[in-house]
């Protein structure tokens, strides 16, 4: 599974999938710390929708870390002050890079998550459809 | 008479800061961080959003410490801010990817997707609520038991809906202009000091984090007759936008291989503005034009304030100030502004003496020619 999918899963995920993941590399691989999690900044780029051009709307805080398995280095980021999911990511980046066997059989895990997730976005999204307006017209 | 430097005051500073701590202990209470993010939404946006640094934590953080000073809040978070490494920058965020909580307009009642209020103060009596002083934990969980069990009864969704912008269907009329993207790469008023004129990027970025009482000010100005913009506000969207950021040293660009690294809370503002344009045959006629405004977390007015003045600064008048963008843009800062008001406070014993020098020797003078 391909980063973006992967990490979007992961993140929205509580974090105890990440943890779970990257317990089994731990276990079984030399994971050395390349970067200790550190808080840093990213800046958001963002299209305006009046003339369609590109500005900062300003920075959000994330957190960082570096972990390599077998000469290949996985990179965790994540928003917010999150030191231990940070360091889950990067070692499980590490692991795909490292084409590890594991990451083959954790494909049907993250797709159950990701079903998870949009389950539960679709639930707080229709919970939220109740303040939507039926507008009614009068007859004067 | 000589100027005398001294120097002095240590001890008397070191008591005022223990002083400044016993007040806010004195009480002998004190509130949770926690608490704080639970319970202060709107002030942690304003916050977020004056501070150009999205956190609830660290906003959290700065209004305990600075015991509900926006100013003073503000100004630690720009601070430690300014501690802090920038690593990466985002890829582009396309607002049309926002999960929508709350979307309304103005302008018109039916809108593809339907108007949804989400949460608003809008809709409240502003009566004081009395029964808040008595508020407990035991009458908080029963408050969301018996609303979670009301909402078990709502139909959920197959998936998520993204909400078409209200702008994109009247470009389709052809009442708005259409653009192609401009991705030229914008201008960072953090690395390079804002020069005039200045860029389109540059005034939004001023703009999103300015001080919310000085963008909504000069917006309400600019309605009021110091400005020629009296927008209507076509559409006001809140909602979480995902970030992503590429990899910093991979070669190839895949967007399928960027970092999802979690979403942020935004305002969104698109304001309609009536304005003559001249047409092919060089007669004037009525198109409309877009105002913009974003901010951090949920603060709509300073977003519709935000794309009033936008559309001000699109448009240079001199005889406006809320058109002059030198006028806006250097006085909507919470920190300059703040900062420069308050620095005057602090002793300036040899400027005012040299003044007092000035007007005792003029006075001088005049007395000498008057005898």
């Amino acid at each position: 599974m391909k980063r973006r999918r992967r990490t979007e899963i992961l993140i929205q995920e509580n974090g105890q999938l990440a943890q779970e993941l990257a317990e089994t590399i731990i276990d079984a691989y030399e994971c050395k710390e390349i970067l200790a999690p550190q808080y840093g900044l990213t800046m958001i780029k963002m299209r305006e929708s009046a003339k369609k051009s590109l500005f900062y709307i300003g920075e959000v805080l994330i957190t960082e870390a570096k972990v390599e398995i077998n000469n290949c280095i996985g990179l965790g980021i994540v928003v917010g002050m999150e030191d231990e999911l940070a360091k889950h990511l990067a070692i499980i980046d590490a692991a795909y890079k490292a084409k590890l066997p594991e990451t083959i059989t954790w494909r049907n895990q993250l797709i159950e998550a990701e079903k998870q997730i949009i389950k539960e976005h679709a639930k707080k999204q229709a919970e939220l459809f109740k303040t939507k307006v039926n507008f009614e017209t009068m007859e004067i | 008479m000589g100027y005398v430097p001294v120097k002095g005051g240590t001890q008397a500073i070191d008591a005022s800061i223990k002083r400044l701590k016993y007040e806010r202990l004195k009480g002998n209470e004190t509130i949770e961080i926690h608490t704080i993010m639970s319970t202060m939404r709107g002030m942690i946006d304003q916050v977020m959003s004056e501070s150009s640094l999205y956190s609830p934590f660290l906003a959290a953080l700065a209004i305990k410490q600075a015991e509900g000073s926006m100013e003073e809040a503000v100004f630690l978070m720009r601070a430690h801010r300014s501690t802090l490494p920038r690593p990466y920058y985002s890829k582009t965020v396309e607002p049309e990817a926002m999960l929508v909580e709350r979307r309304i307009s103005a302008s018109f009642k039916d809108i593809p997707g339907g108007q949804l209020l989400g949460a608003t103060h809008d809709y409240t009596h502003r009566l004081l609520d009395f029964d808040l002083i008595g508020e407990s934990s035991e009458s908080i969980q029963q408050w969301l038991n018996n609303y979670q069990m009301e909402l078990q009864q709502v139909e959920t969704f197959d998936e998520v809906k993204y909400f078409p912008k209200v702008v994109d269907y009247l470009r389709e009329e052809g009442l708005f202009e259409k653009y192609e993207e401009n991705n030229t790469a914008p201008k960072d008023i953090t690395k390079q000091s804002l020069q005039f004129p200045s860029t389109r990027s540059e005034r939004l970025q001023v703009l999103t984090r300015g001080q919310t009482g000085a963008v909504t000010s000069l917006g309400y100005a600019s309605l009021r007759g110091y400005g020629q913009v009296h927008p209507n506000v076509g559409e006001v969207r809140v909602g979480a936008v995902p970030i992503y950021v590429g990899h910093p040293n991979e070669m190839e660009h895949d967007t399928d291989e960027d970092f999802y690294i979690g979403d942020i809370k935004v305002t969104e503002v698109e304001s309609f503005v009536p304005t003559q344009v001249k047409n092919a045959n060089n007669e004037y006629e009525l198109q409309f034009e877009i105002g913009y405004g974003i901010c951090y977390g949920q603060n709509e007015t300073k977003a519709i304030a935000m794309s009033i003045l936008d559309q001000c600064l699109e448009h240079p008048e001199a005889d406006f100030p809320t058109h002059d963008e030198e006028f806006v843009l250097l006085h909507i800062d919470s920190v300059e502004s703040t900062g420069f008001i308050s620095h005057l406070k602090l002793p300036h014993y040899v400027t005012f003496q040299s003044r007092l020098d000035s007007v005792r020797q003029v006075k001088k003078e005049v007395q000498e020619v008057e005898n």
